[in-house]
């Protein structure tokens, strides 16, 4: 995710460059306070990451809250080298998919998830909502392997790079694996697969808030 | 006319795949009202939490190393003593006489045995400060 985006998500739009790493060199040196502002500028971002892979809205402040502790822990790992976000979303992203692990969200098989009906007119907003939550929610059935691409792409913003930072995979292996699943997805809604299934399927974008 | 740069590729593609256009268009959730305030809280109960206590190595080596050292010369004595008595299993026969004075020297290393034990314990009781 790039720091543009981060308005979409109710934090600063652009932070002062090196805010991280001031706040990070405070905590190290003993001011506990400082780590609020890393807090402030990323509770966007891992709410909305551990939202997308898990889509309960208590739970996903639980893992962020865990991410945010572990990151605490951890803070004198991040060398530098790499972006602070760049850190803070792999390590994100290693206790989002253990909290699953210990405890997994309760999905149905992508096999007995029944596809949108097509009735859905731009008109009909609730219905339109629906389907595509439904094909959301499709995403948390694929198999691990994929799913996790999948959910790091579109919280990256579709930039393969990012995605493939956050999971450390190579951008190729992350290809893949995304091509694969948009091949699950397209299998199980073949509606999808039709550019003319658009108008069925896909509404405007409401601009509403997202109900946990 | 211009070629068509990577985002307006990225444009066409959203436009064209549903699957894109869904998945890529989900209205981001605020976090809610007291989500900093817990973080915080939590942040600061680990701070204020004392470290934790170090294994006392000090203390600890010589029980390791001594209990080491018996286990070590233990199992060579054992495979000392039972290669050649398995390469004479076939062609020995057991003989009463000689075998005499065997029960004594048992005897003797069960007595090592219940000492050494005693010891260990003497010093894990001594480590655990209950002595």
């Amino acid at each position: 995710m790039n720091v543009e985006s981060l308005s979409t998500t109710g934090v600063p739009a652009v932070p002062p460059p090196d805010s991280d790493a001031a706040d990070v060199q405070r905590v190290l040196a003993g001011d506990v306070q400082a780590f609020e502002g890393i807090v402030r500028r990323w509770q966007g971002p891992l709410v909305n990451m551990a939202w997308r892979y898990c889509r309960d809205r208590s739970r996903a402040e639980e893992m962020a809250q865990e991410a945010f502790l572990r990151a605490w822990r951890g803070l004198s790992q991040w060398r530098q080298e790499a972006s602070f976000s760049t850190w803070l979303f792999a390590l994100a992203a290693n206790v989002f998919r253990s909290e699953l692990k210990r405890f997994p969200t309760v999905n149905v098989p992508i096999e007995d998830i029944s596809e949108p009906s097509a009735s859905a007119t731009q008109h009909d907003d609730f219905a339109t909502k629906t389907n595509n939550e439904t094909l959301r929610r499709a995403v948390l059935a694929l198999p691990q392997r994929y799913r996790e691409p999948l959910v790091l792409f579109y919280f990256h913003e579709m930039d393969v790079g990012a995605a493939a930072r956050t999971m450390g995979l190579p951008e190729g292996t992350l290809k893949a694996r995304l091509s694969r699943a948009r091949a699950l997805l397209k299998k199980r809604f073949p509606k999808l697969s039709r550019p003319c299934a658009i108008s069925e399927i896909i509404p405007a974008r409401t601009g509403k808030e997202v109900q946990g | 006319m211009s070629q068509p740069t990577q985002d307006d590729q990225i444009k066409h593609a959203i436009e064209s795949d549903p699957i894109d256009r869904i998945l890529a268009s989900e209205e981001p959730i605020l976090p809610s009202s007291g989500f900093l305030a817990s973080v915080m809280e939590r942040v600061q109960g680990e701070s204020r939490a004392p470290a934790p206590i170090p294994f006392p190595w000090k203390r600890a080596v010589p029980g390791i190393l001594l209990a080491t050292g018996t286990f070590g010369w233990g199992a060579y004595e054992f495979i000392r003593e039972a290669i050649p008595s398995l390469r004479g299993l076939e062609t020995t026969q057991p003989q009463l006489t000689t075998a005499l004075p065997v029960p004594i020297e048992h005897a003797a290393w069960i007595a090592f045995a219940l000492a050494i034990s005693l010891l260990s314990w003497k010093l894990s009781r001594r480590l655990s400060g209950q002595s």
